[in-house]
């Protein structure tokens, strides 16, 4: 529906669906978010379109536009992610670039993307990416060929593809451990906590780091 | 998981500064880098704590080529970028000691993270060697390593070693003096990537010292503040025209690049240089090792029925063989050294007959060796001849402590047994023999003897003296509970089982706020709280080292403390001791889980490397117990002493007041009074106990003990009184090291909270007995 939508009315509606993550959603905190100059007009636009009503000083979004914003911003995370894990850029190098893409991607492609990456919960900066149609079926049927270490069935191997952490340290102890892109690893226990062998060495890990380490799973495995 | 110490810092490595040429040992934890040490240095060594931290280096001597050499072994690292205190002391020992020779004590098998670390130090430009150790281990996996092609890509010796057996170390000694300064492979990578335009201002020479140029973006980047500090200070002294960039969003995606190329780098080397045939592992496996697994299982067996046996009264073979030894052997050999005017030996070595239930009491030799050789030897020397026999069984052990279906049972037997060396050894055994038959049977009656009544016979051998009480409590009651519980938890730190009981207690952990690396200074709290708090250090965040300084001053009784619980335990049912031990930890998870909302911050990463379960080194043991000991003799015997002199001085000290003249002692029981009588209903002179446990935990217990003994407590009374004296204060010992680690305000607060606390929670628990008419 939004492939009609007006520039300014998707970054609108992006910016006011960031917002509303975060808490109150106002005009100037829309205009923050989207770095650019929100007039009374785009705001009656938006309106009048049936994507947010406003109240006194308050803007909310109304099923409509949340269902709009939601595909966006879903859209620009994973293109953020696509950008970062398969191009190998990092965000400074990617912001200008996730927001170019997100207008590209058709919804089919989405949903592509979304599964060749493994349903990524989090765009590189941490923010959630609003699950897809793909993310709810991966969850019972075959697993995606890129997919997290807590995804494994124990005894599996499995290359390491790129590891998330969001903190620099976090990616560092890993990759100091051997746990860096390229390397095999193999998932030996999930309870109480995570145990993988890698090389030689035998790792501990708890569950939300093993969410943030990606591998290519065989492809006989899919 | 970083190496526990008992050290405090007391030379700085820094402070080195004759001439002579050094040689750096540097290398991944677990590789057998001390090992390696103690060939290269022979007996010349000092092990003193890294300034600021609790981490250990060790200095020894190497003579060689004419020269002495000064050998320092670094803690282990797993990279030059450092994650952790051990790991940033390595760095600074790289950047400021200036090293004639590194070598580097690598994992053969883990070739990878071997390589890592060879291609951060060939960065220094400093001349190095490679020992490949593990060998054996690698072979045993059917790994290959292309010895001579790493040799010729790095341009620096190489030698395979096998260095608990010592093979290949005198080759390695030889070698030594054919260091080289090390190619740097990725050299022509980097040159590429730092020469673009944008990067050219980062310097690759500065006054005659090579830059590490990628180490130091690495470095830079770090998050840590503390941890960056020290390489901003070194290049402003190294590099004073080059500006130190803060958070530049640029180096970042410099250091991620050049990350990426040693990446890919490290993968096509160790496809080049590592070859597996899996065909080997099957023959791991010696062909004793069937006779050994199936005594391990006897063993076990024999272990577990006789610990049955002494809970439900069966008859078991350490019995018979007991009741042979008293009826037949003992009364034997007693009788052929009296004969020979030996009857004082033969009392201290088999005890005395106790015609109640006619057996020997209170020796040391008869129980001990019964003890150590029908029980715990039938398990643990099978275990071992076990683990050295099969590497498939010590990587099955391993797997089964680490799962929590076969992990609880382990931890179950790991426990029975630690009960049996240090609950019934340590502080039944050899309590009683040095208690009642050296100190109490011997010593004190000879010294009584001696000296003549009045005011010295008081202070030293009276009531409260300082021989009869303070050195009696010290070294008979505390010293053996102490050291059999380091010598029990040396062993299971170096078999590399601690690591997995992190990983069982992790969940629980969580709810406290913390992860389950703090199982480590949970569990030494049971041996010393004061040393537990100082290793509180190794968890990576402040939150974390907060919360387990508290939950240890709290709830964990150290080892004297839970020697004198459990012996006192002993007169009282089995319902008591689980409602003592259920409310103490209940309170530990209920402070914790508050704490961890309470107190901002973060819990850290639970991420850390499983060592592969081995058979500890006993001389490793050995130096660790030893050094453990000196240092608690050190903090604890003048506490007892000066405890002793505090109660002799109250006792002796008579003030006139309208009840009549009163003894110290008497005014502070007054004193505490409607606390201890009103709201615990305990007896006054409880107060006692509750004074010296502030000065020592375990002298409280011991204290309480003593009570117990005479029958001045009743069940509820007593159970009230462990629970107060386990949640109580700290002692002070463990308090001065609170404030040391976390500042006098958050001290004194943990004293606020605590003492009104433990007071509370006995007063409650003892409340709800007696109201429930619950007497056990
Ligand atoms: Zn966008
Ligand atoms: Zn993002
Ligand atoms: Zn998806």
């Amino acid at each position: 529906m939004h492939h009609w939508l007006s520039q300014e009315i998707t970054e609108v509606l992006e910016a006011a669906w960031t917002c509303a993550e975060q808490g109150t959603v106002t005009q100037e905190r829309i205009a923050a978010e989207a770095k650019t100059i929100v007039t009374e007009t785009l705001l009656d636009e938006c309106e009048r379109g049936g994507y947010l009503v406003r109240r006194n000083d308050e803007i909310r979004l109304t099923t409509l536009g949340r269902q709009t914003a939601e595909e966006i911003i879903r859209r620009h995370r994973l293109a953020e992610r696509l950008v970062v894990d398969v191009l190998g850029m990092t965000l400074e190098e990617s912001e200008a670039d996730a927001c170019e893409f997100e207008h590209l991607l058709a919804r089919g492609v989405t949903d592509a993307i979304c599964t060749l990456l493994g349903h990524p919960r989090f765009c590189p900066h941490q923010h959630q990416i609003p699950p897809g149609a793909c993310c709810r079926q991966a969850q019972q049927q075959v697993p995606a060929v890129v997919s997290s270490v807590d995804r494994l069935d124990i005894g599996e191997q499995a290359r390491v593809a790129y590891l998330s952490a969001p903190q620099f340290a976090r990616l560092q102890k890993l990759s100091a451990l051997g746990l860096a892109p390229g390397a095999t690893v193999k998932l030996l226990q999930r309870y109480p906590s995570y145990v993988v062998q890698c090389d030689e060495t035998q790792i501990a890990l708890e569950e939300e780091i093993a969410r943030d380490i990606y591998v290519w799973r065989a492809a006989d495995k899919r | 998981m970083p190496t526990l110490t008992a050290e405090p810092a007391r030379v700085p490595v820094t402070e080195i500064t004759e001439k002579q040429p050094r040689l750096l040992l540097v290398g991944n934890p677990n590789v057998g880098k001390s090992v390696i040490f103690g060939y290269l240095t022979g007996k010349y060594v000092t092990v003193s704590n890294y300034p600021g931290t609790t981490v250990e280096v060790s200095r020894g001597k190497l003579r060689y080529g004419g020269r002495d050499w000064e050998v320092i072994d670094t803690p282990g690292v797993n990279a030059l970028v450092p994650q952790s205190d051990d790991e940033r002391v390595t760095r600074d020992l790289l950047l400021a000691v200036r090293p004639d020779v590194i070598v580097q004590v690598a994992d053969a098998k883990n070739l990878r993270r071997t390589l890592l670390v060879t291609t951060q130090l060939a960065e220094l430009g400093v001349p190095m060697v490679l020992v490949l150790n593990l060998m054996d281990e690698a072979r045993g996996r059917g790994i290959e390593i292309d010895v001579a092609g790493l040799q010729e890509l790095f341009g620096i010796p190489v030698v395979p070693t096998v260095a608990i057996d010592g093979e290949g170390l005198y080759t390695l000694f030889k070698t030594i003096h054919h260091a080289k300064v090390p190619r740097d492979p990725l050299a022509v990578i980097r040159a590429r990537l730092l020469s673009s335009a944008e990067f050219a201002r980062v310097p690759a020479q500065t006054s005659g010292q090579v830059l590490p140029q990628q180490l130091t973006l690495e470095w830079l980047q770090t998050r840590e503040a503390s941890l960056r500090s020290g390489v901003e200070h070194w290049l402003e002294a190294q590099a004073p025209d080059w500006p130190v960039p803060r958070s530049d969003a640029r180096l970042r995606t410099l250091a991620a690049r050049l990350e990426e190329a040693r990446n890919l780098w490290l993968e096509q080397s160790v496809a080049r240089f590592k070859k597996t045939a899996p065909s080997v592992l099957a023959s791991a496996e010696s062909k004793t090792f069937p006779l050994a697994f199936t005594a391990l299982g006897l063993g076990l067996a024999l272990f577990l029925y006789t610990e049955l046996g002494r809970l439900f009264g069966w008859q078991t073979p350490y019995g018979w063989l007991n009741a042979h030894l008293e009826s037949g052997v003992l009364p034997a050999a007693q009788s052929w050294l009296s004969g020979h005017h030996l009857g004082t030996l033969g009392t201290l070595l088999f005890g005395q007959l106790n015609p109640e239930n006619h057996a020997y009491e209170n020796g040391f030799l008869y129980p001990l060796l019964t003890q150590l050789l029908l029980l715990i030897a039938p398990v643990l020397v099978p275990l071992a001849l076990c683990l050295r026999r099969s590497r498939s069984f010590a990587e099955r052990l391993g797997h089964w402590s680490r799962d929590w279906r076969t992990g609880l049972p382990v931890l179950l037997a790991v426990l029975l047994l630690m009960y049996e060396f240090v609950g019934v050894i340590g502080a039944g055994t050899l309590v009683d023999a040095l208690e009642n038959n050296l100190f109490n049977g011997l010593l004190t009656p000879w010294l009584q003897a001696w000296v003549p009544h009045g005011l010295v016979y008081d202070f030293l051998l009276g009531k409260y003296g300082l021989i009869s009480v303070g050195l009696t409590y010290a070294l008979a009651l505390v010293l053996p509970i102490v050291t059999t519980f380091f010598i029990a938890f040396g062993l299971l730190e170096d078999s590399g089982y601690l690591p997995r009981l992190a990983i069982l207690a992790d969940r629980l952990f969580r709810v406290m706020g913390l992860n389950g690396k703090a199982v480590l200074p949970m569990v030494l709290g049971l041996g010393c709280d004061t040393m537990a708090t100082m290793t509180t250090r190794i968890l990576s965040t402040p939150k974390e080292r907060l919360i387990a300084t508290l939950l240890l001053a709290l709830g964990v009784p150290c080892s004297a403390q839970l020697g004198v619980i459990l012996a006192i335990s002993g007169s009282l049912s089995l319902g008591a001791v689980v409602t003592v031990f259920g409310v103490v930890f209940s309170q530990m998870l209920l402070i914790g889980f508050l704490s961890s909302l309470i107190i901002k911050g973060q819990r850290g990463d639970f991420i850390f490397e499983l060592p592969p379960i081995r058979t500890p080194q006993l001389k490793n043991i050995w130096a660790k117990t030893h050094q453990r000991i000196w240092w608690y003799l050190r903090e604890a015997l003048p506490l007892f002493l000066l405890g002793t002199v505090l109660l002799f001085g109250l006792d002796w000290l008579r003030v006139p007041t309208p009840w009549g003249r009163l003894s110290g002692l008497d005014m502070i029981e007054n004193a505490l009074a409607p606390l201890v009588t009103g709201i615990l209903h305990l007896p006054r002179q409880t107060a006692q106990v509750l004074i010296l446990g502030f000065l020592r935990r375990d002298y409280g217990a011991a204290g309480l003990f003593q009570m117990v003994r005479e029958g001045a407590l009743n069940s509820v009374q007593i159970v009230t009184s462990l629970i107060v004296l386990t949640l109580f204060i700290p002692c002070v010992a463990n308090f001065f090291m609170i404030i040391r680690e976390q500042g006098m305000r958050k001290a004194l607060l943990m004293l606020a909270f605590i003492t009104p606390f433990a007071i509370a929670v006995g007063g409650i628990v003892g409340w709800l007995l007696r109201a429930l008419h619950i007497h056990f």
